[in-house]
């Protein structure tokens, strides 16, 4: 499809074809009033006759046959010009060889901009200098004002043409860009569909895998980290579910960042609304977690069940994690603190200490439990 | 009754809830046809996946319980739905169970909302815990229903883990007043749902008063 034949550019061509109706008639108007007004100056009135009615009958079939685009041939804008180039051509004839004001006056406008639109700027100059050198060539002198109007004639042309051409480009444009929007929302759409259906399946092995035991429970347990892996990409993709969605510049969305922890072993819980917290606040805190989950594998086991919960106050958020193993024993994360080891209190306690927080450890027969409360702001 | 879109899984669980002796009535791919084969065959326990076809868990699960207050709609959905679960329990669904939960795990939580108890899991409870915990900071106190200090202690532990039995051994309290406890948190969300439905009726003018 060639560029100027596109839905897009003939919408915008059809919309400047109106405007220019109404111009016409303006034009036209315009023409023939002074047609009237100046009858004494005419040789023959009947001839000033004919050429008023040319200039009606003319106006009012361009009009129609610009309004529909398959009727917008070369044939119809070369007859227009050549009116309107005729209507310039007869003035010494109707009139008198020494004519201030040509027969047709403004009303070549019509023609030169039906030039342009159609034909963009190229068009618009052609024509421009077509009336141009016709006016002037036909009068014996010429002053400043005269002039002064050719000159536009050879300047509106080819500046009607020019926009014409840039706004039937910006249309296309915008027409490419809501077609590669509606392309991709489909997309999505459909990708939801398939991916929806992968997530139905690899749920099912998990759970099939874990009755079975044995080889088909590893297969069961991979199937289950897939499954959620795909969740979280699929949740990142939704429109208006992004990390970022509805949220001011450098917020997060800490309920989201925290569920990213969650595997087979590790269950995350939370309020269903965002938790609005500054980014980097944030990240210390998901930082914090990941190490306490990273204690838990390294003490408890590879396989250890353990909890995460958060908590949103107006004030402060808490972020409690939990689990199941035989608990620290008394002053170990001390004696690791004072051996320079500082695995757990430099990225645990020191983190949350950092954001003005306290970060408490709850550890006895049932387990072992951070408590994490940190200010939001 | 079990509703679930994906005919793998609805077999699944089917076959699963036989074999345990339980009679499945029906099964239903498609919200309406949910709500239609409902109707007709009456189950005690529906297992509703929230996500089929129109319309979808949670309408379905709104109009099991109006037209049989009795009825216990289980929940059971892949994980990441946190907002049409709550939606779903506030509608009033008495248990959600993810689907990667195994066997065992479906048949005692189908056991358990059959016997009228919540099936309460730590995704649950935080979700409720936070419903409670937004509206706490967001309004004024009014006639809303809150939480007792002991019901947000107990549904605390609840979302970090602890099963009854351990909740129980904790605060020295019998397994039984942990799960009225838990039942209680419930109905008080389902409360809240109401009582902001009332509300909003009131505030439109809609109660047909004027």
């Amino acid at each position: 499809m060639s560029a100027w034949t596109s839905p897009a550019a003939i919408e915008v061509e059809s919309r400047l074809f109106r405007a220019l109706a109404v111009l016409r008639v303006v034009v036209l108007i315009n023409a023939v009033g002074l047609t009237i007004y100046r009858a004494g100056n005419f040789v023959s009135p009947a001839a000033a006759l004919v050429c008023a009615l040319v200039m009606v009958g003319w106006t009012a079939f361009v009009v129609w046959a610009y309004a529909a685009p398959s009727r917008r041939t070369a044939a119809l804008v070369g007859a227009d010009l050549a009116i309107a180039l005729g209507l310039l051509l007869v003035t010494p004839l109707v009139k008198s060889p020494a004519f201030q004001a040509s027969v047709p006056g403004f009303w070549v406008s019509g023609a030169l901009l039906a030039c342009a639109i159609h034909y963009r700027w190229i068009g618009g100059l052609l024509a421009g200098v077509a009336l141009a050198a016709a006016d002037l060539g036909l009068r014996q002198q010429n002053d400043q004002s005269i002039y002064g109007n050719a000159f536009l004639l050879v300047i509106g042309g080819p500046v009607v043409g020019y926009m014409c051409e840039s706004v039937q480009r910006m249309a296309m444009e915008r027409d490419q860009a809501e077609r590669a929007a509606a392309r991709a929302e489909e997309r999505a759409r459909l990708a939801r569909a398939v991916h929806d259906g992968v997530l139905q399946v690899l749920a099912l092995v998990q759970r099939r895998g874990g009755e079975l035991g044995g080889d088909a429970a590893e297969l069961g347990r991979l199937a289950g980290e897939q499954e959620r892996e795909l969740r979280a990409l699929i949740r990142g993709e939704q429109p208006g579910r992004g990390p970022a969605a509805g949220l001011a510049h450098g917020m997060v969305d800490l309920a989201a960042a925290l569920t990213e922890l969650e595997t087979g072993t590790v269950t995350v819980s939370g309020p269903a609304t965002a938790v609005e917290m500054p980014a980097d606040r944030a990240g210390e805190i998901v930082a914090a977690t990941r190490a306490a989950l990273d204690n838990v594998r390294r003490h408890v086991g590879e396989d250890a069940r353990a909890w995460v919960l958060l908590q949103a106050f107006p004030d402060h958020v808490e972020v409690s994690v939990r689990d199941e193993g035989p608990g620290i024993p008394d002053g170990r994360v001390a004696e690791a603190e004072q051996d320079g080891r500082l695995g757990i209190a430099g990225s645990i306690r020191g983190r949350i200490l950092d954001l003005g927080g306290t970060a408490e450890l709850i550890t006895g027969g049932t387990g072992t439990e951070w408590e994490l409360t940190v200010p939001r702001g | 009754m079990v509703v679930d879109d994906h005919p793998m899984w609805r077999d699944a669980v089917e076959r699963d809830l036989a074999g345990a002796g339980f009679e499945v009535v029906a099964t239903a791919s498609t919200g309406r046809e949910a709500i239609t084969r409902f109707a007709a065959t009456r189950p005690g326990v529906v297992v509703l996946d929230l996500q089929i076809p129109e319309p979808d868990g949670v309408q379905v699960t709104t109009e099991v319980v109006a037209l049989h207050p009795s009825t216990k709609v289980l929940i059971l959905s892949a994980s990441g739905e946190q907002n049409d679960v709550l939606a779903a329990v506030k509608a009033g669904a008495t248990g959600y169970l993810v689907k990667s939960a195994s066997r065992e795990e479906l048949l005692e939580a189908v056991e358990c909302v059959a016997a009228g108890e919540p099936v309460f899991t730590p995704g649950l409870a935080g979700l409720v815990l936070g419903e409670f915990q937004q509206s706490a900071a967001t309004e004024v106190r009014g006639d809303k229903p809150t939480l007792t200090d002991r019901e947000t202690e107990i549904l605390k532990l609840v979302a970090k883990g602890l099963s009854y039995r351990q909740i129980a051994d904790r605060l020295v309290l019998s397994h039984r007043t942990v799960q009225n406890h838990v039942q209680n948190t419930l109905r008080k969300l389902q409360m809240h749902n109401r009582v902001e439905l009332t509300r909003y009726v009131i505030e439109q003018g809609l109660d047909g008063d004027d």
